[in-house]
């Protein structure tokens, strides 16, 4: 009886980590379109209401979900907090502590943070030459994205069922 | 006129403006400087030099005021890099404008003038890049400042003022001038006995470079009076313009004129019936008729009253000519006029010219 009991329970968390491992392969183009949505709209945001960055990001983050939503609306209270700090680092810093949260992977965090280091700091022109390269980047990720899902969404799923029923074979 | 030390709040506020750097230092300061501060002037890689109540100094990295260059701090690319970032609230593509004239103003009225490398396009200023000098100007309201003045400037007949067109050189006290002129003339302040009863005149103002009002959305932060409507950030010449069709104001104020459409806009506004108070940069009467656009607005007579201002230390001195008056003058020294002997203001605050 504890023994089935037990079979049971590795059956159970098996699946479970498969289907977690899944999740994040269709959550992260999901993600990624986000972020590129984002990015049209400060495209938007700087080209023609030239609104000021900090209240640009907080407009952008309610228009988003979270956990993506979070890493602008933490990057925008910081520049709007008065810290004497530059966008570059509040930027890397909402990023990187917000990161965690997300199923996004590090080539499209280093989009961003490249992204980060320019944001601001030039004219309109220039400021949207470097939205549309990061966009780009983002647009390749999502596209590879999206190829990972499918190859390993299902299998990830498959995979943890089988592991945990060969763990409990052999266990038998 | 009495500029005295009563310079309202400290200026706590704009030191947020400064990046960590550069705020250390100057909160250090002596609370008595830190009230009658005038100018922070930021240069990378040079001294750090502050400017108050008509004198300079220096600040050391212990954050002392020194006279001794030497021994002063001197701010760093970063330091500068951050603090061009938070005069422009972290996007300079939304000042790209300012920029090209080359200077923002911040909350709270005060002007930031920058120097760097331009970048040209055609011959005109793009852009400017590599901004490593950053001038500070502090706004401070003086309520009450043109007291002494404005009863010079009354026309009887009409019940207003005159024409006035308020001349000095920079850093006189011209802005803060203006902006008491038409606080005074929005609340009907006189200060002249017989002019007790006209009651107050309805004042436009066309703040382009947003030193004036220091608007705010829209809403002035500093004292206007009652009657005044603040076009923000709106080119003279179109904003003058644009009030005296909407807004039928009494009298227009505008801050320093000198470009040709400025002078066809006051035309305008003066034929219309409507009386103009506003400053420009100039030595002296000379400089003036001088100046082809201010010339030809004096030539025509428009103006009423010319008030030239100087200053030492503290102390704002004024004088009003009138138009005849400064005809005459201008016309008797005009053939005479020597290259010009120009003394630091802070000095002893007389200029020869």
């Amino acid at each position: 009886m504890l023994k089935l009991a037990g079979a049971a329970l590795v059956l159970f968390a098996g699946t479970m980590i498969g289907f977690m491992q899944a999740a994040k392969f269709a959550q992260r183009p999901r993600q990624i379109r986000q972020l590129i949505h984002a990015l049209q709209r400060l495209d938007t945001e700087i080209g023609y209401g030239q609104t000021p960055l900090p209240e640009a990001l907080a407009r952008i983050a309610a228009a988003l979900t979270a956990p993506v939503s979070t890493l602008f609306a933490e990057a925008s209270a910081k520049l709007a907090s008065g810290n004497g700090e530059t966008v570059s680092v509040c930027w890397e810093q909402a990023f990187k502590a917000g990161w965690q949260a997300t199923s996004m992977r590090p080539p499209e965090r280093d989009t961003m943070l490249r992204l980060g280091e320019t944001l601001g700091g030039s004219g309109a022109e220039d400021q949207l030459k470097h939205l549309k390269l990061a966009m780009h980047q983002l647009q390749a990720e999502e596209q590879a994205a999206r190829d990972d899902q499918q190859k390993y969404e299902k299998l990830c799923r498959s995979l943890g069922v089988l592991t945990a029923a060969l763990v409990v074979i052999l266990m038998m | 006129m009495q500029d005295g030390k009563g310079g309202g709040s400290l200026s706590l506020p704009l030191l947020e403006l400064f990046p960590a750097g550069l705020r250390g230092r100057l909160e250090k300061l002596p609370q008595t400087l830190l009230l009658s501060l005038e100018e922070i002037r930021v240069r990378e890689g040079r001294p750090l030099e502050i400017g108050f109540g008509g004198g300079s100094a220096f600040v050391c990295p212990q954050g002392k005021a020194v006279t001794d260059s030497a021994d002063a701090y001197r701010p760093t690319r970063e330091d500068c890099r951050a603090l061009l970032e938070r005069v422009t609230n972290h996007s300079l593509y939304a000042v790209e404008e300012e920029l090209r004239r080359g200077y923002v103003t911040v909350a709270g009225g005060h002007r930031i003038g920058l120097a760097g490398r331009t970048v040209l396009e055609g011959g005109h200023v793009r852009h400017l890049r590599d901004v490593a000098s950053f001038n500070i100007r502090i706004a401070r309201a003086r309520t009450g400042c043109a007291a002494s003045l404005l009863p010079e400037l009354l026309d009887p007949v009409a019940r207003t003022v005159k024409h006035t067109l308020i001349v000095s050189a920079p850093q006189q006290g011209k802005t803060t001038l203006l902006r008491d002129l038409a606080r005074a003339i929005s609340a009907g302040q006189w200060y002249h006995p017989q002019a007790q009863r006209w009651g107050g005149r309805k004042v436009g103002v066309v703040d382009e470079r947003s030193e004036i009002a220091a608007c705010d959305r829209g809403v002035p932060a500093f004292d206007l009076g009652p009657r005044t409507d603040v076009l923000d950030a709106c080119p003279k010449a179109e904003g003058l313009m644009m009030l005296v069709r909407s807004m039928s104001p009494e009298v227009v104020v505008a801050d320093e004129i000198g470009r040709p459409e400025d002078a066809y806009a006051l035309k305008e506004a003066l034929h219309a019936g409507v009386r103009v108070v506003a400053t420009a940069h100039a030595l002296d009467l000379r400089d003036v008729f001088a100046r082809p656009v201010l010339a030809e607005l004096a030539s025509e007579g428009m103006f009423g009253a010319y008030v030239l201002l100087s200053r030492s230390g503290g102390v704002v001195r004024h004088r009003v000519v009138g138009a005849d008056e400064a005809e005459a003058e201008a016309r008797k020294s005009s053939g005479c006029r020597s290259v010009p002997v120009i003394r630091s203001p802070n000095a002893d605050g007389v200029r020869h010219a």
